[in-house]
């Protein structure tokens, strides 16, 4: 028995599975993802999430809740009896608002930093202050100050909705004003590069973000002008006096969406052309605002054929919480025009605008006496909503002359403050949210209970239920947390 | 003692042909030597050839023509085999000692390693190839179904070639695969449900094969299941789910001779267990007929409504038709044909197999064909070199239509008007465009044909083996095996499909390759130190490398009607590839005792070093070890009751590794939505194609260890009346730690999940099989009973610090996610429960007699059932054999979107039972008295049948959830083999013929049609029907012969 030769062949196969090891098993670097990416990649996901966000789900909730649309079954049917709950808004809050635009403008602001791309990061910091205010609107106290920064706080706390507006120092809270500051002061500095179709709002035109900003922050005060109209005021005389805010319906901050599928803005599939399409329809009430008397034609809103389809002879609306049989065919339905969705679902998707900057001015000079002439700024803010709906300037006025009761301030502050409200409400068709916060801020436009009203205690939701997987998962939320009939902060009546 | 019960069998067989004419005619009687009584049936074979006969009732036999040089053959089960030199003798008698060990078999083991079955310290199961063959079942998974204690089968449905999955002990890992290794003569085989998360989706899939249905069951010799860690740990971290071992036929036992076997078999494939449905309400809602609506709360039939007006226009009578949901469903059938040749002796071999199957399904529209083609052989040359080797090339052709809520065939199969003429008018127009009552949605027979799904595999596995005798206790071999298939995949979307109107094309291509490469050294002693002491020595070497690749071209936004090729697109975003590489280098060795036969002990350990570990961290040892003791035979134990006695015990640890590429945080194409609204980058925007990338939403981890599952098994089995009936039993106790787990954070992070180590998961659980044969006549009748029990416990102990559920990862709907939950069982689905006051009963609003809005985040469905059994009954005489097998799957629930809808809709035969009686929804109306207390009055609020049917719960809630308790006859199987007499002048070697069905009864006490389902297809989210496609019985015929 020739033993030792055996062993020699023995051998073999164990040193060649040996002298592989050492590089063999080093295949673990993934083909399919970068690890890195720079900031034209970042933006546009970003500036699109934030429109996806408040222009999906949440604008069904929004446009059914402040009645431009009513529901015609699945959530929209709840969201119009007044029902949500934790249930809802998962999706929104986890991949569109937190999981994309807030952490991708957080490493927009990274990736730029890295490469002294100031412009990257001035856009990144508004954006990320107008998403934050969306979400403490939407939701009030919220993760903010440690949110999006991964492992390094894997449950952040919540931060109190007057911190996140006012900032608190003692406990390391930028105000969302301060935030806003930093990222002007951002714009103003030398970039190395600077966005161009990247940029799906402006195309990179670092004025208009400028302009963007300081509207953003007339807004923000705006909306807690109620709670806190000292520094509502402070900040919107300093805003009048940077004299650099939005005041052409071209400088509004719309976001861009395509034709092709997959391009498309969030509320063309979701109310004209996708498979929930047939969960909203006009509502009847808000037909009835724009067109008061069904028999006078020539009270009619000029706005109403934009902002609408009438596929039919007339226009074919339900009540909101309406239980009873829905019109047929679905094909007739009016639901949001092409200029809410664009004619193939392009959009734009209006996050801040110029009437809407009108009737802020409006609003404080009336109830905060800051610069301007109510009337005026409310001519204008009315004005500019109907240009932006492509009313010519001779319809615009023959529909004031028409109807001064609509076009004239009358009466009380209160009364005055009304009229802005509702024009502004009718201003913001086609964008639930803004409009639910003016109404939860004034209590206008007055909207009286749906059909079948349900909710918590039978009236309109004043908050979104935080998100039941979040409550799950992050022991710092309340549990069982407020429901949708608690008032936030800045809220006060 | 080679596959001795298997020859047994084969004798058995053999035992009714009759003699040719020959030398001389030798007679006798055979007796038992222990008590002197005769022995009827026992088998007498002439040695070398396939003649032979058996003792009649009196134990006397008579073979005629025996040759003088001739050797006889006598063996009985549970007896010693004698063999007699027949010389000149024409009267031999014998008597034949009873032989506990008799009963002792050899069974395949982890690497293809023979093992006694009384030396194994661990459970096995094995399962011969023909109880799966010509069982009216293409599928070897499904054919499995019933017949193995510890594991859990569930089929999704009954489209062809639908995924089945597979569980062995329950669910051990959080994350990983828990379908078992599957390993086919050597080669470990991939049986992944490829699926593309970006076009298969919970909701909306196609229901592709799981690729073990790649094997055709008629080329199975034996399948041996390895149920615990214990008794795979050779075959290292992938077998930590167990693994399922599977031997292919070969020419080894032809001796020496060539015989060409036939196998023909025909059957068809109808629908059933369908809900019962009304017949006497239609179209519409609040009594009103409505032609576009998906209810059928319309007017009564037989009332002043005898007309309607279609959506089309079109004038047509009011009526039910009964089966319009029934006769969508086309009748099925399966033809299948295998041809094989097989020749050889043990020293050198061959065989060459074919065998097609044809399935047409019955869903129109679909179908499953797959033809194999398989070359093996193997050779011993003189010098002790031992080569061996084969090679098998699969096509495979599948069919379907996706299913999913909504917009597909079966989202909408489940919401036809009981008045709608589903069948009986035209589904499209001459443009093609579908012709229904909805007009965003289709005709399910429209999106048969044009919402479809092709898949062409292509496959090449085999093994190449060499080794050598270097001694006559120590072999060394060295074995090659691959594994690779390519899985083209084609969907299309015609233009106006509910889910994507604008029509959409997606080539999808999977790439799948697995090489393994095993140095066996093989080292044996007999008598080692003291006499009776054998010792086996095993070291073995694994090196292993799998690649994965998917590519996937989208081409949405057609412009050409019913042109299918990419072209025809003109928007690409979402196409895509994914690759994986992942290498393993493992190191194993196993040492084997037995003393006298009676006492045996394995030690067994494996090292493996995996590339998607992190450096510090990829190298893992774990150990097994294992006892079997046999007190019988140690003891002289043995009586006439108490055969054969055997207790064991094992104990183990498997180590698992990660997925690849989870150790970086990495940035994805970013896209958002669902199938309500999406965009997907890259985006066109006014007319520029801006390419988007968002962070993951997975945080990576630099510091992952490997996972482990640890188990405890007691085993005792149990000999009975002479062998007559044998027990199996085992308890089991698993643990897995240390779990690589995406780990759901806080949202506000920014991310969805972590990956990290976290958790602990247990399985409990008792397996019982009991083999009897309580009848057996001198007539040759005999009736066999085999019967298994299964009953696990599984349970989250624990996920993560502050963490107590987590969904499971795969897509889910919205408010029902599939998760571990801490202290349930693995897999429930957590969704929406009702709220309850605080005894329990609903809370009714006392505004509207409906339920007050449910509470979100509750466990409100568990799909693991409470206990399984099998019972297969099998009765044989002379050439005749009818084998029927029962089983039963005791609780468990199933969640279903298909009941809801049809009972949300007023479908249901029990909607429509005193329609026009008000109804009170159950439960208690909360009243807030004036000192603060509440009292809890019972709800008195009526609502119309309605109302009542439709709020009884919708999709996301718990009215969706079913007991899914289930009683089946599963199979049915009669054969008859011919006797030698009728076929003996003829070429035929042997004939059969047989009938067998499948599915033919079933009884589901809780529910309303057949619980057996789960949309979501293999995997590890079980429970589901979201829309899925029923189940078909199956019944035909085969013909087997040889010559």
């Amino acid at each position: 028995m020739k033993i030792s030769s055996y062993k020699k062949f023995l051998l073999v196969p164990f040193l060649l599975s040996m002298g592989a090891c050492s590089n063999y098993l080093d295949v673990n670097v993934t083909p399919n993802n970068p690890t890195e990416v720079t900031p034209p990649v970042l933006l546009p996901s970003a500036l699109a999430g934030s429109a996806f966000a408040n222009n999906g789900e949440l604008n069904r909730f929004g446009s059914v809740v402040m009645n431009y649309l009513s529901g015609a079954g699945g959530s929209p049917t709840n969201y119009d009896r007044f029902n949500t709950n934790g249930a809802d808004f998962g999706n929104q809050w986890r991949f569109d608002i937190y999981g994309g635009a807030l952490v991708g403008y957080q490493k927009l602001i990274e990736a730029a930093d890295k490469t002294n791309s100031k412009a990257y990061t001035g856009i990144a910091k508004i954006m990320k202050a107008y998403t934050f205010s969306m979400v403490t609107d939407i939701w009030g106290d919220v993760p903010y100050s440690q949110a999006l920064q991964g492992e390094a706080f894997i449950q952040p706390r919540l931060d109190k909705q007057e911190d996140i507006y006012k900032g608190n120092q003692a406990s390391g809270i930028q105000s969302l004003f301060d935030l806003v500051r930093e990222g002007l002061a951002d714009l103003e500095a030398p970039s190395t590069s600077k966005p161009a179709a990247d940029d799906i709002v402006y195309g990179g035109t670092i004025d208009n973000w400028k302009r963007a900003g300081y509207t953003l922050m007339l807004k923000m005060a705006n909306t807690i002008s109620k709670k806190e109209p000292a520094l509502a005021k402070t900040i919107i005389t300093e805003v009048l006096a940077k004299n650099l805010y939005i005041t052409s319906n071209a400088q509004d901050l719309n976001v861009k969406f395509g034709s092709s599928v997959g391009s498309t803005s969030a509320i063309w599939n979701l109310a004209v052309f996708g498979s929930f399409s047939n969960e909203l329809i006009l509502s009847t009430r808000f037909l009835n605002v724009l067109r008061p008397s069904a028999t006078d034609a020539t009270k009619t809103d000029p706005r109403l054929a934009v902002f609408y389809t009438k596929p039919s002879t007339d226009y074919v609306s339900i009540d909101n919480g309406f239980a009873g049989t829905l019109p047929t065919p679905t094909t007739t339905w009016s639901r949001y025009g092409a200029y809410v969705t664009g004619a193939q679902g392009e959009g734009p998707v209006r996050l801040i605008t110029n009437f809407q900057r009108a009737f802020i001015l409006a609003e404080s000079a009336l109830t905060l006496g800051t610069a301007g002439d109510p009337q005026a700024l409310y001519t204008e803010g009315i004005t500019a909503s109907m240009k932006l709906a492509g009313i010519t300037d001779a319809a615009i006025a023959a529909y004031l002359t028409a109807n001064p009761n609509i076009a004239t301030l009358t009466g009380t502050n209160e009364q005055k403050l009304e009229q802005i409200i509702t024009q502004k409400w009718i201003a913001w068709t086609g964008n639930g949210l803004e409009s639910w916060n003016d109404w939860r801020r004034t209590g206008y436009p007055r909207l009286t209970a749906s059909q079948n009203a349900v909710g918590i205690d039978g009236t309109r939701p004043v908050r979104a239920a935080y998100i039941t997987q979040e409550i799950e998962r992050n022991p710092n939320f309340p549990n069982p947390g407020p429901q949708s009939n608690a008032k936030l902060w800045w809220d006060v009546d | 003692m080679r596959k001795r019960l298997a020859g047994f069998w084969l004798l058995c067989v053999l035992f009714a042909l009759p003699a040719l004419a020959q030398d001389r005619t030798v007679t006798g009687k055979v007796t038992s030597s222990d008590d002197g009584s005769t022995l009827p049936g026992v088998s007498i074979q002439l040695k070398g050839t396939s003649r032979g006969t058996t003792t009649d009732s009196d134990g006397n036999y008579s073979l005629p023509n025996v040759p003088a040089n001739a050797r006889l053959v006598f063996s009985f089960i549970g007896t010693a085999t004698q063999e007699i030199v027949v010389g000149n003798q024409s009267t031999i008698n014998v008597q034949l000692k009873s032989d506990a060990s008799q009963l002792s078999e050899v069974v395949v083991t982890a690497q293809g390693i023979e093992r006694d079955r009384r030396s194994l310290g661990y459970s096995t199961q094995d399962v011969r190839g023909d109880v799966l063959a010509q069982r009216s079942e293409p599928n070897v998974l499904n054919a499995l179904q019933g017949k193995l204690a510890g594991v859990n089968i569930t089929p999704s449905s009954g489209a062809p070639g639908a995924s089945t999955n597979i569980n062995i002990r329950g669910i051990t890992s959080f994350n990983g695969s828990n379908q078992p290794l599957i390993v086919v003569d050597g080669v470990i085989f991939n049986n992944d449900v490829n699926r593309n998360p970006s076009t298969d989706n919970s909701l909306f899939s196609a229901q592709a094969s799981n690729r073990l249905a790649d094997i055709n069951p008629e080329s199975i010799e034996s399948i041996n299941v390895l149920k615990g860690p214990a008794a795979s740990v050779l075959y290292g971290s992938r077998a930590s789910a167990g693994a399922i071992v599977i031997t292919t036929k070969t020419g080894r036992n032809m001796k020496g001779k060539t015989e060409v076997t036939v196998n023909s078999s025909f059957n068809v494939q109808n629908v059933y267990g369908l809900p019962p449905l009304q017949n006497d309400y239609g179209q519409g809602t609040q009594n009103n007929f409505i032609n576009t609506s998906g209810n059928s709360w319309g007017p009564k039939f037989g009332g002043s409504l005898t007309q309607v007006t279609t959506l089309q226009g079109n004038t047509v009578p009011y009526q039910a038709y009964p089966d319009n949901v029934k006769n969508f469903y086309d009748q099925g059938s399966v033809w299948q044909n295998s041809f094989n040749i097989a020749s050889g002796d043990e020293r050198r071999n061959y065989i060459l197999a074919v065998g097609n199957t044809l399935q047409k399904g019955i869903v129109p529209n679909s179908k499953f064909d797959r033809t194999n083609v398989q070359v093996g052989g193997e050779s011993k040359l003189q010098n002790g070199l031992k080569l061996s080797s084969t090679v098998t090339y699969v096509k495979t052709a599948q069919n379907g239509t996706p299913v999913g809520n909504g917009g597909s065939a079966f989202g909408q199969i489940t919401r036809i008007p009981r008045s709608y003429d589903l069948n009986g008018t035209p589904y499209q127009d001459a443009q093609g465009k579908s012709i229904y009552y909805s007009t965003t949605q289709n005709h399910p027979l429209w999106s048969a044909y044009n919402e479809t799904m092709k898949s062409q595999v292509d496959r090449v596995f085999g093994n190449f083996q060499v080794g050598y005798d270097f001694a006559k206790w120590l072999n060394v071999s060295y074995r090659v095996t691959a594994d690779t298939y390519t899985d083209r995949r084609k969907m299309s979307f015609a233009i106006g499909s509910a889910r994507g109107p604008a029509g959409q094309i997606i080539e999808d291509m999977f790439f799948r390759s697995e090489l393994n490469g095993d140095l066996l050294i093989n080292a044996h002693k007999d008598n080692l130190f003291l006499e009776g002491l054998n010792a086996n020595i095993l070291l073995g070497n694994n090196i292993n490398q799998r690649r994965d690749q998917n590519t996937t071209l989208s081409a949405q936004q057609l412009t050409i009607p019913g042109f299918y090729n990419v072209s025809n697109g003109s928007v690409f975003t979402a196409s895509q590839e994914n690759n994986t590489k992942r290498r393993l280098v493992g190191y194993y060795g196993q040492l084997s005792l037995g003393y006298q036969n009676y006492l045996f002990v394995e030690l067994s350990g494996r090292v493996d070093q995996s590339s998607t570990l992190p450096k510090a961290n990829n190298t893992y040892f774990y150990p097994a070890a294992s006892v079997s003791f046999v007190p019988t035979d140690a003891f002289k134990l043995n009586s006439n009751v108490l055969s054969y006695a055997k207790v064991r015990a094992s104990v183990a640890r498997v180590g698992r590794d990660a997925d690849p590429y989870l150790l970086n945080s990495v940035f994805v194409a970013s896209s958002y939505g669902n199938n309500s609204a999406s965009i997907t980058f890259p985006i066109s925007v006014g007319g520029a194609n801006l390419p988007g990338f968002s962070p993951s939403t997975r945080i990576g981890n630099n510091n992952l260890t490997p996972e482990f599952v640890r188990s405890y098994e007691f085993g005792l089995n149990l000999g009975l009346f002479r062998n007559r009936a044998s027990l199996d039993l085992a308890y089991f106790d698993t643990r897995s730690t240390n779990q690589i787990f995406n780990v759901s954070v806080s949202n506000s992070t920014g991310y969805d999940t972590r990956t990290t180590n976290v958790g602990a998961l247990s399985n409990k659980g008792i397996e019982l099989v009991l083999n009897t044969t309580p009848v057996r006549l001198q007539n040759g009748f005999k009736w066999d009973l085999v019967l298994n029990f299964t009953r696990i416990r599984n349970k989250v102990e624990e996920i993560a610090p502050g963490v107590t559920q987590s969904p499971i990862t795969g897509g889910a709907f919205v408010g029902i996610n599939p998760s571990i939950v801490v202290g349930q069982p693995y897999g429930v689905i957590v969704g929406t429960a009702n709220a309850r006051s605080p005894q329990g009963q609903y809370l009714i609003n006392p505004n509207t007699g409906l339920f007050v809005p449910g509470i979100a985040g509750q466990v409100i469905s568990n799909p693991n059932p409470n206990w399984t059994a099998g019972l297969t009954n099998t009765f044989s005489y002379k050439g005749l054999a009818l084998s029927v097998l029962f089983d039963t799957r005791q609780g468990g629930q199933l969640y279903s979107f298909g009941a809801v809808d049809l009972r949300g809709q007023g479908h249901l035969a029990v909607t429509g039972i005193d329609r026009d009686q008000p109804r009170i929804l159950p439960g208690v109306i909360e009243v807030t008295n004036a000192d603060g207390s509440k009292t809890y009055n019972p709800n008195n609020i009526q609502l119309s049948a309605q109302n009542y049917w439709a709020n009884l719960g919708g999709l996301a809630s718990e009215a969706a959830v079913f007991d899914a308790t289930v009683y089946r006859l599963r199979e049915l199987a009669l054969n008859y083999s011919l006797p030698a007499s009728l076929i003996g002048k003829t070429p035929f070697g042997a004939v059969s013929i047989g009938v067998s069905g499948r599915n033919l009864w079933f009884y589901a006490p809780n529910y309303m049609a057949d619980p057996e389902t789960n949309t979501q297809g293999a995997g590890n989210i079980q429970g589901l029907d979201l829309n899925g496609i029923p189940n078909t019985r199956n019944y035909g015929v085969n013909l087997r012969f040889t010559f």
